[in-house]
């Protein structure tokens, strides 16, 4: 079936075919990022009056998961840490280039930092510090700075950016996908451009990759190495159009493809699933953290080990919680395996199952950051409007009760309607699996897990808030 | 480079609203430790500062909390109260209060407190 490209679309693709165009949408973010700095070192501390916490905490990561869902992975696209490409190139001509190494091209990397982001997230109440705030955001294009300067570039978005291996985790369930529009046209080209680059010099066209000097008019390749004709996932695609650019046949197209899908037929390597699979009980965590429960948890915890360090409880509770998420999760697919008469090893049973994680995923951040996003969508006008006061500029008044986009009793249906399209979609992630064995029950048996981790998250989301920085009360 | 960045620095601060002077005043609450609900707010200044109005505001530590504003009625010499504020979540307030006098001078106190 031909679906809908939207690079076919007049003032879209020609948008995305200028040369300028990642540069034009990354500006407006790099001024957000600025302000959030200038805001977050200089002025309230206090988060829901701060631009950098309100900004990066609520607003950044509402419209990211929004965009996600509507058309991609655009704030990749957007991501203004690339930015720092100019004083990487300059730095890349006194420095020398490593290779990365090859024991850390995978998502393992990402996956230790992810955890670690998570850990200190909540340890240092980040959500809560304009400070701290502050702070991730300079250290953020500080790493991608030192890492694009020592390795090749699109290491960093590849290998060690959380972030952006987030957004490829949850784009897996985007309506949208960059693919060849003609693959017999790619089977002739004699450069792979889009992954290889294109230089068009006085003396012809090269790819940059035998010619990474020649002078001429460059367009850059696919910096995480994607040939376009191979594309059959989002993962790992920045949205950044260089390939689109690069190749010199107009035959990279941007489909429209069934959200939700992807994870159905693609067949991801195992770090990667087990990227998504974390990501599931990492948002999972991340919400369970703002109600009762948890606390109620903590000062049972700390009953049992004897101490009230924080950094102790914190950790055993994050190490149990996700240890019990793989654990279950070998389990539950093993058994799956066993059933639909596979005898294959436990890790390859969880990458044939575990991508019905991923619109999971993407279902459970969504669903936590709608609420925080819906609730207090609109504290953007007064904390932009006071930390541009700060700079001096005449802005009037901020209207603090600026807050709600939505009545506060259709924030728990949205919710759950998130969290049971996620179900649907890996439903039918877990149907085509067992289609392929062709054994329902085995399928059944993974969608009951999911059921059952689905019916958690609600009854967490269901519960009231708690937007506490200390794990335990003082005694 | 290095001192024009520091001048604007300099300058931009200059820029900054005032926030306005520190206000030495005790914050009570009745109930002593407030739950999710309405409690009392009891703030008492040096009489002689000759507040005209006093206002409190309770904001959560999260961005995106709605902050909860209410003004505070004389109770007596250098006493005011707010008799239902309205702490309606549970988890970490930031209580500001504002405070003014005859001549438009502006004093703040800020107080946190957990609401468990
Ligand atoms: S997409 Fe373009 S550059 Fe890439 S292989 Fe196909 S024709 Fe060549
Ligand atoms: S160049 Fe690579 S990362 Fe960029 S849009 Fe094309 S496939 Fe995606």
């Amino acid at each position: 079936m031909k679906t809908p490209d939207l690079l076919r679309v007049p003032l879209l693709g020609r948008f995305f075919r200028w040369r300028y165009s990642r540069f034009a949408l990354q500006v407006p973010l790099l001024l957000v990022a600025l302000l959030a700095l200038y805001d977050g070192f200089f002025g309230r501390q206090l988060a829901p009056k701060n631009f950098a916490t309100v900004s990066v905490w609520l607003h950044y990561r509402g419209f990211l998961v929004l965009a996600i869902a509507v058309l991609g992975n655009l704030f990749c696209a957007a991501c203004p840490m690339l930015l720092v490409r100019g004083p990487t190139r300059f730095a890349k001509r006194f420095l020398p280039e490593f290779k990365w190494p090859r024991a850390l091209c995978n998502k393992y990397f990402v996956i230790a930092l992810t955890l670690f982001y998570l850990f200190a997230y909540e340890y240092w109440d980040l959500w809560a510090s304009p400070w701290l705030t502050a702070w991730l955001i300079l250290g953020y294009f500080g790493v991608a700075f030192v890492v694009d300067t020592l390795f090749p570039e699109g290491t960093f978005c590849k290998y060690v950016c959380p972030l952006g291996n987030f957004n490829f985790t949850l784009s897996t369930v985007s309506p949208t996908q960059i693919t060849a529009r003609d693959p017999e046209v790619c089977l002739s080209c004699e450069g792979k451009y889009c992954v290889n680059g294109r230089v068009e010099t006085p003396s012809g066209r090269k790819t940059l990759r035998e010619a990474p000097n020649a002078e001429g008019v460059r367009y850059p390749g696919c910096e995480t190495k994607l040939y376009v004709p191979q594309i059959k996932s989002n993962m790992d695609c920045t949205l950044c159009m260089n390939c689109v650019r690069a190749c010199p046949y107009d035959n990279v197209a941007w489909k429209l493809r069934a959200p939700g899908t992807e994870p159905a037929w693609a067949r991801y390597k195992i770090d990667v699933v087990w990227l998504g699979v974390l990501l599931f009980f990492a948002g999972f965590m991340n919400a369970f953290a703002m109600v009762p429960p948890y606390y109620q948890l903590a000062e049972h915890l700390a009953e049992v080990l004897g101490t009230r360090n924080e950094a102790v409880l914190l950790s055993t509770i994050y190490v149990l919680w996700t240890g019990l998420g793989l654990f279950l999760t070998l389990g539950v697919t093993t058994l799956a395996d066993r059933v639909s008469g596979v005898r294959a090893s436990p890790l390859k049973a969880v990458r044939f199952w575990g991508s019905g994680f991923f619109p999971l995923a993407f279902a459970m951040w969504a669903g936590h950051y709608a609420f925080h996003f819906l609730t207090g969508w609109a504290s953007i006008i007064p904390v932009t409007q006071q930390a541009l006061a700060n700079l001096g500029l005449p802005v009037g008044e901020p209207d603090w009760t600026l807050a709600a986009l939505v009545p506060e009793n259709w924030l728990y249906p949205l919710q759950v309607a998130i969290l049971y399209l996620g179900l649907l979609a890996a439903s039918y992630v877990l149907f085509r699996r067992a289609r392929e064995r062709n054994h329902f029950l085995a399928g059944g048996i993974v969608f009951t897990y999911f059921f059952l981790l689905v019916a958690l998250a609600l009854w967490v989301l269901a519960q009231p808030m708690e937007m506490r920085g200390t794990l335990l009360l003082p005694q | 480079m290095r001192r024009l960045f520091l001048l604007a620095l300099v300058l931009l601060s200059g820029c900054r609203p005032k926030t306005g002077e520190p206000l030495e005043a005790k914050v009570r609450f009745v109930p002593e430790h407030p739950t999710v609900g309405k409690a009392e707010v009891c703030i008492e200044v040096d009489p002689r500062l000759e507040l005209v109005r006093v206002e409190v505001v309770g904001d959560m530590t999260h961005a995106g909390m709605i902050p909860v504003e209410a003004e505070a009625h004389p109770a007596g010499p250098g006493l005011w109260r707010v008799e239902d504020f309205d702490f309606n979540m549970r988890g970490d307030w930031v209580l500001t209060i504002t405070a003014y006098d005859k001549k438009g001078k502006k004093y703040v106190k800020e107080v946190r407190l957990t609401v468990p």
